[in-house]
């Protein structure tokens, strides 16, 4: 068999480099040809594999997701799409080992792209999962500020919202409180929707002010709104609001009587509001009326508290655990005699004392007896409401 | 060497001109012809084996990625038949175009073209390119485990040479065609020139040439351009981030070093065994060994490990994110040796670039998982160790030094590494050279009955120096501007036949006793010695110059001054006929290995 190729090339420089020119073209061409034809044919496989794996990443089959992704890119390993895909299927599929990898696809899109919104949203969440606060919030930010499809503002705030939750879950309340500012300022007045999910932040992240104020800004759209009449309640009721708490859980509870926990809320609202000897606006009658059954109930308190502990108040030889109690059980048979005192106007800082004692004994026993309920438990409230107060 | 275009007869240019009118046209066409002498020529061309070496390539590699996907789908899964069914068939199909259609394209395809340069005057039949390009291609696409780096190495320098033979360019050029096409071969699958060009100088030229140096970067800078304007200019891995914290981690890389040379030397020495013992088997089990081949590597496969097939380029990437635990890693560094033995030897056309690639990284993986556990305090990510464990591999097993550092450093893009890339590659290849002697490459060149340079034997062979060779200064040295009786005086006492003179203002000249004592009987006594020297200087040496180039000069000289190469003025000895010849004399003899 003979392989020998023709001599076809004339004999002269110019024209055997315009024939090479020539034929380098005709090859460019052809194999361009070549190569359209293979890509088109492996990207239309690739989507068939990238659609199958999105079905399997919604349905949570994460393995087979990654799977199908990895054979899309193989067939189009330039697809950032499909790159994105398989990068947000590694990481979430709850194997630590693969967050490497999944960062590499996304570092490589981001070197590309660094201002595209959904790739460091991807990396956002990405460092969320290993929890390096600093890169996930970095990565937030530029999500923020970054390049959206479609729906800016939404996309934003959404992606804001995630970035507060992840840092309420990480315990990084300085930086998720000045997101939560920011947010606030970022929400559209009419969305009640976004405002009860920001209000909801603001409750987790404990600024209650924060919280009853976004409440309300959905109450002003809606009136009605149950939940915000709920969570309004509920913020006012964790503040120490009383008079505020019983107001919008007495409204949530007549819009949803189904709503146990504001009914529960309501209820110790109520007995605060009835047991609270410093409120304003009642007389020095009530008060020290009040005061007197405020005492009796810590009296009360105290003796079933020990009983459940088997402490006899009485015994000189306690055991050391059990000295707390006994110790406030002498200060409360010290200081009953002063409640005859308690009309005397002269003895001002008499029902300041006896409450303390009331006060002692319920932080005391809630310590070691579990929580109260009932006119305890309102008193409990009392005394927290008393000392962030004076704090 | 031909100064000419080939094909250009200048007689019959000549003579047409001298008999018709000369048109624009033609003057414009005679200027340019002008411009191009062989050497312009010649680099021209280069550019154009660059193009089409990149073209191949690219069809090439879609041809292996298109036969992979026909044959094993997409992603290969697990005990699935066809993973052991389809390398045995397409091993039976191979053997045969190789026996009968194709013979001489067995193997890697380096030895070959390094046979083209300097036995077979950088002839490479035509018929190669085909060969490697369809049998390559069916074996590599089918799942055995070979690379297609070699293979495209090999077609890049047989589109050279045939296009070289084509034009008839002159022999000197046709035979530095293989080096040119083959990097340019090399760079397109790899995708990394700096790489292909060390390569081809480390392994096909095998020794440092500036002359060809311009030309081979030619050619590969074009099909990397070429390349990349088909398939991208994606790198062969997502690199993970890597980083090198402190002095003391390089004790953990140099200890991959050591295993990787042993990896290596274990390699190289099953190929080395068993090669030879299966070529030498009856001539009809050559059509089973590649089906044997491909069913052994299938059923590694089958067997849950499907990584081991073909080039193996996506298990490297995902070895480098983390995705194997290093169980799992080491035996896959030991399968792919298993699989990558059986596939070369039983005579399958592919590369072992990749293969030795995915044994380093799966080593690397492996062997920096190991320190991890033990020292959990390293702070070298995985993939650092697999970058760095490709490159060990390169070193021990190719035993290409340069280009290991370099590749490692062109695949990742990434300098920070180069430290443990180099202490690591260095103890792989102190290990491998001590256990192993003769390099892979050369073990095969010999195995086929060829012997061709290296240069690592270059590197290692002593070369002798004029100042090995140097006598002390002479203790009688004349001044030339000394008359002559004083000079005559002074070697009164001296029992040398010869004597170095001093020249004014620079340079030295000699004059024998006899003549010295001519002159001074003929009653020249009062006059300079410079006035009765020949004009003409003694050529001077350095001491660090090789010895060769004393031996032009000792027939002519009885005595050579060796200077200072700051001050020629400067004495450091002198070297004569006997010096030179008596330190020649004393070399042993250069010892020829034997072809195991």
């Amino acid at each position: 068999m003979s392989w020998k190729v023709p001599k076809l090339i004339p004999r002269s420089a110019p024209v055997i480099l315009l024939v090479l020119t020539l034929a380098a073209a005709s090859g460019f061409a052809a194999v361009s040809h070549l190569v359209n034809r293979y890509t088109a044919n492996q990207q239309a496989r690739g989507r068939k594999l990238h659609a199958q794996g999105q079905i399997d990443m919604q349905a949570g089959r994460y393995e087979d997701a990654i799977t199908a992704f990895r054979a899309a890119l193989t067939c189009d390993p330039a697809n950032s799409q499909y790159q994105l895909s398989l990068a947000r299927a590694l990481r979430d599929s709850n194997d630590p080992r693969r967050l490497d990898e999944a960062e590499s696809y996304l570092l490589a899109l981001w070197q590309r792209t660094p201002q595209d919104a959904a790739i460091n949203l991807a990396l956002a969440r990405l460092q969320a999962h290993r929890g390096d606060i600093e890169s996930a919030t970095r990565y937030y930010h530029n999500a923020m500020y970054g390049v959206w499809d479609s729906d800016l503002d939404g996309n934003r705030n959404r992606a804001r919202i995630e970035l507060i939750k992840f840092l309420l879950q990480r315990t990084a309340r300085a930086q998720a409180d000045s997101e939560l500012i920011a947010l606030a300022a970022s929400l559209p007045l009419d969305d009640p929707g976004e405002h009860l999910q920001a209000a909801q932040l603001f409750s987790q992240a404990q600024d209650y002010d924060g919280a009853l104020a976004q409440y309300e800004q959905v109450l002003r759209v809606d009136p009605s709104n149950s939940d915000a009449l709920a969570g309004a309640g509920e913020t006012a009721y964790r503040s120490g609001n009383y008079t505020g708490a019983e107001r919008y859980l007495r409204l949530a509870v007549e819009h949803n009587p189904e709503d146990s926990a504001s009914r529960q809320l309501l209820a110790s609202s109520n007995l605060v509001l009835g047991a609270d000897p410093f409120h304003s606006f009642i007389s020095d009658a009530e008060r020290n009326r009040r005061i007197t059954a405020a005492f009796a109930q810590a009296e009360e308190r105290l003796t079933h508290c020990a009983q459940q502990l088997g402490i006899d108040l009485k015994a000189m030889d306690n055991p050391p655990s059990s000295s707390a109690l006994a110790g406030l059980q002498a200060r409360w048979l010290l200081t009953q005699p002063d409640l005859k005192l308690l009309r005397s106007p002269a003895e001002t800082d008499l029902p300041d004392a006896i409450m303390d004692v009331v006060f002692q004994i319920e932080q005391q026993t809630a310590a070691s007896c579990g929580a109260p309920e009932g006119l305890d438990l309102a008193l409990l409230l009392i005394s927290r409401k008393r000392e962030a107060a004076s704090q | 060497m031909s100064n000419r275009v080939p094909g250009v007869d200048p007689s019959t240019s000549s003579s047409s001109t001298s008999v018709t009118r000369v048109t624009p046209s033609r003057r414009l066409f005679s200027t340019i012809e002008g411009v191009f002498n062989e050497e312009v020529f010649f680099l021209i061309l280069c550019v154009f084996i660059g193009i089409f070496s990149g073209l191949a390539v690219v069809c090439f590699r879609l041809a292996i990625d298109w036969t992979h996907l026909a044959l094993l789908g997409p992603l290969p899964q697990t005990h699935n038949w066809r993973l052991f069914a389809v390398p045995s068939l397409a091993g039976l199909v191979v053997a045969v175009l190789v026996l009968h259609v194709f013979p001489g394209i067995r193997g890697s395809g380096v030895n070959q073209t390094k046979a083209a340069l300097y036995i077979f005057n950088g002839f490479i039949p035509f018929r190669t390119a085909v060969g490697k390009f369809i049998c390559s291609g069916l074996a590599i696409g089918s799942g055995q485990s070979l690379g297609p780096e070699d293979p495209s190495l090999q077609i890049g320098a047989s589109i050279a040479s045939a296009l070289g033979r084509q034009l008839e360019i002159s022999r000197e050029k046709l035979r530095l065609m293989a080096p040119v096409g083959a990097a340019a071969g090399l760079a397109a699958a790899f995708n990394a020139p700096i790489s292909a060009v060390l390569f081809v100088i480390e392994e096909v030229i095998g020794r440092w040439s500036a002359g060809i140096l311009g030309s081979v970067v030619l050619s590969a800078v074009a099909s990397v351009v070429i390349v990349r304007s088909f398939l991208g200019s994606e790198p062969l891995f997502r690199i993970p981030v890597t980083a090198f914290k402190g002095p003391s981690e390089l004790l953990a890389y140099a200890v991959l070093g050591i295993v990787g040379g042993l990896a290596s030397v274990v390699f190289a020495k099953s190929i080395g065994y068993l090669r030879p013992r299966l070529k030498a088997l009856p001539r009809w089990t050559q059509y089973f060994q590649p089906a044997l081949a491909g069913l052994i590597v299938g059923l590694i496969g089958f067997l849950g490990f499907p990584q081991v097939m073909g080039a193996g380029y996506a298990s490297m990437d995902e070895a480098m994110h983390g995705q194997y635990a290093w169980k799992i890693l080491a035996l896959l560094a030991v399968l792919k040796i298993v699989a990558t033995t059986v596939s070369f030897v039983s005579g399958s056309p592919g590369g072992m670039f990749a293969p030795t690639l995915f044994i380093g990284a799966m080593l690397g993986g492996a062997v920096g998982g190991i320190e991890h556990i033990f020292f959990p305090q390293l702070t070298g990510s995985t993939g650092t160790y697999v970058l760095v464990g490709m490159g060990v591999l390169f070193a021990g097993f190719l035993r290409v030094p340069m280009t290991s550092v370099f590749m490692v450093l062109e695949v990742s893009g990434n300098y920070e590494i180069i430290v443990p890339v180099i202490v690591a590659n260095t103890f792989s290849y102190l290990v491998s050279r001590s256990l192993q002697t003769v390099p892979i490459f050369d073990l095969l060149t010999r195995q086929d009955g060829l012997i061709l340079p290296s240069l690592e034997e270059d590197r290692e062979e002593a070369i002798l120096r004029v100042e090995d060779a140097m006598l002390s200064v002479p203790k009688t040295i004349l001044s030339a501007q000394d008359y002559v009786d004083a000079n005559f005086r002074r070697v009164q006492d001296s029992t040398d036949s010869a004597f170095l003179v001093r020249m004014h203002p620079s340079g030295w000249n000699i004059i024998t006793r006899d003549k010295l004592q001519r002159l001074y009987q003929e009653g020249k006594g009062e006059l300079t010695l410079a006035s009765v020297l020949p004009a003409q200087s003694l050529p001077s040496l350095y001491p660090d110059l090789a010895l060769d180039s004393a031996i032009r000069y000792v027939n002519d000289y009885s005595l050579i001054p060796v200077v200072n190469r700051a001050d020629s003025r400067r004495l450091e000895g002198v070297v004569s006929r006997d010096s030179v010849f008596r330190k020649y004399g004393g070399m042993s003899a250069v010892e020829v290995p034997s072809a195991t």
